[in-house]
């Protein structure tokens, strides 16, 4: 009898303990997260995991085109990271999502392009981070506002010519850097450069004008 | 200057040295074109990330990738990561040391956690979910033995107390002197215990004794005695006696006799105390 109960108990115990590990991180946002990594709580890295694999997953996965050994790396190399670097994240400077994606994007085009870039050229991520300022209403459900950007910037970019389409895949997607890219088009870097700042207004142009999303220069 | 601003989109895109980049700050802080334009450029460039088809995300992954960051990485790679941001701290020159110091706390903050981060990975990769539940289980169970033990040893305890405590007095009796120990007196207890009738007698101010002489208890009933044994007083004239009884017998008074040896089953000498 006394067995039978404390086989029961122990088992109303164990659940407890299991709610008690996950039920919490689930409701905290992504700063109080943040906060817990700080502190060495695993459970909460996993929740973060849990929130953005999908999105750094996609996103090295397009950045890779597709190999799934490299994008494995890539995750592993951002959630290390963020996991060892997470004194370096202050939430105050901006949205997390930002942050991750940089992050993700400059490890997945050191991964890709190791042998071309010089390095040092992607550790930039601590000054972007820097600028990040966070201008979307967070009330709209992640997914949807996603969804929504993809759409924009996929409308956008049918306003781009072909040479200015050309540049923002090789620059963002491939990470070429602009001078590669000058060798490549066989154009002066100037040249580059200013496709480059007329690309990045069209495109503000037109999501600023679609959404409100990206304001003019304040 | 205009030069400078040539630098906006470079520096968006992060492809400025590190000397290019402290500068193009500098810029920033004087040129208000470039500083009214650079945080939407900026977000500009960042909304590009969200031009990707979402992908099923294997349910293997994340177990790699956990173990990645808890098991193999419990030193080296995280030493690597703390020198890439060093290199980065070193970008901004003004807070070289600052960071230097504190990456210098962080290095000992990380040994500490790589040894927990170790031990943990270690009773990780012994123990799954189900064995540590089935071994939570166990223990309970062996603890719920033990408590349970416990409490019948506790009773079994309580209950032998119990037992030897019932001991109750059924009766009392005086006993005055007479004759040469009329300065005499005592009491008896008859005390019944679970199976057993004791008899205890408590005497004060008895003559001594000489030789073979010693006192001896009779239980009257009906003109018979029955002895009930014998005792000899200390120097002070005090004498106790304790006599275990057969149950089924009763008597009405108590008689004690001088007798002068101690193995009579009558009486023989002068009788020196009795209730009566």
């Amino acid at each position: 009898m006394a067995v039978l109960f404390s086989i029961y108990s122990g088992l109303y115990l164990i659940k407890l303990l299991h709610k008690g590990e996950n039920s919490p991180v689930k409701s905290k946002t992504d700063e109080e997260l943040i906060a817990l990594i700080i502190q060495n709580h695993r459970p909460a890295l996993e929740e973060l995991y849990d929130r953005y694999v999908k999105l750094v997953y996609s996103f090295s996965f397009k950045l890779t085109k597709g190999d799934r050994e490299k994008t494995k790396e890539i995750v592993q190399q951002v959630f290390l990271r963020l996991w060892t670097t997470k004194r370096t994240y202050n939430p105050l400077q901006g949205k997390f999502v930002n942050w991750i994606l940089t992050i993700t994007r400059n490890i997945a085009i050191d991964i890709i392009r190791k042998e071309q870039k010089q390095p040092g050229m992607i550790q930039l991520e601590l000054n972007e981070w820097w600028q990040m300022e966070d201008r979307e209403t967070e009330d709209v459900p992640q997914q949807v506002s996603r969804n929504l950007l993809k759409q924009q910037i996929q409308e956008a970019k049918q306003h781009l010519s072909e040479p200015q389409q050309r540049l923002i895949n090789l620059l963002y997607w491939e990470g070429y850097s602009l001078s590669e890219i000058a060798k490549l088009e066989q154009k002066p870097l100037g040249t580059i450069k200013s496709r480059l700042h007329q690309t990045l207004k069209i495109l503000r142009n037109y999501f600023s004008k679609e959404t409100g999303g990206v304001p003019h220069g304040k | 200057m205009e030069n400078r601003c040539e630098n906006l989109s470079l520096y968006i895109i992060g492809e400025l040295s590190v000397n290019e980049m402290a500068q193009f700050e500098q810029h920033l802080i004087t040129c208000n074109h470039c500083r009214k334009e650079v945080n939407s450029l900026k977000e500009t460039w960042q909304m590009l990330s969200y031009d990707v088809e979402e992908m099923d995300v294997p349910e293997s992954l994340k177990a790699e990738v956990m173990d990645f960051i808890f098991q193999e990485n419990s030193t080296e790679s995280l030493v690597k990561a703390k020198g890439t941001e060093n290199k980065e701290s070193s970008l901004a020159q003004a807070k070289a040391a600052e960071n230097v110091a504190t990456s210098q706390v962080q290095e000992g903050e990380l040994k500490k956690r790589s040894y927990l981060d170790w031990l943990k990975a270690f009773l990780g990769k012994q123990f799954s979910p189900l064995s540590t539940g089935i071994t939570a289980v166990l223990l309970l169970g062996l603890i719920g033995l033990f408590w349970s033990n416990h409490q019948l040893k506790e009773n079994i305890t309580v209950l032998e107390n119990k037992a030897s405590s019932q001991t109750q007095i059924v009766r009392t009796f005086d006993l005055k002197g007479l004759n040469l120990a009329a300065a005499a007196s005592g009491s008896a207890y008859l005390l019944e215990e679970d199976r057993d009738t004791v008899l205890v007698i408590e005497l004060s101010k008895l003559p001594s004794t000489k030789d073979e002489e010693v006192y001896q208890v009779w239980l009257l009933k009906n003109g018979n005695r029955q002895s009930a044994g014998t005792l000899k007083p200390d120097p002070n004239g005090n004498g106790i006696i304790t006599s275990r009884l057969p149950k089924d017998l009763s008597f009405d008074d108590i008689g004690i006799t001088l007798e002068a040896n101690p193995n009579n089953t009558q009486p023989q000498g002068q009788k020196v105390l009795g209730t009566s």
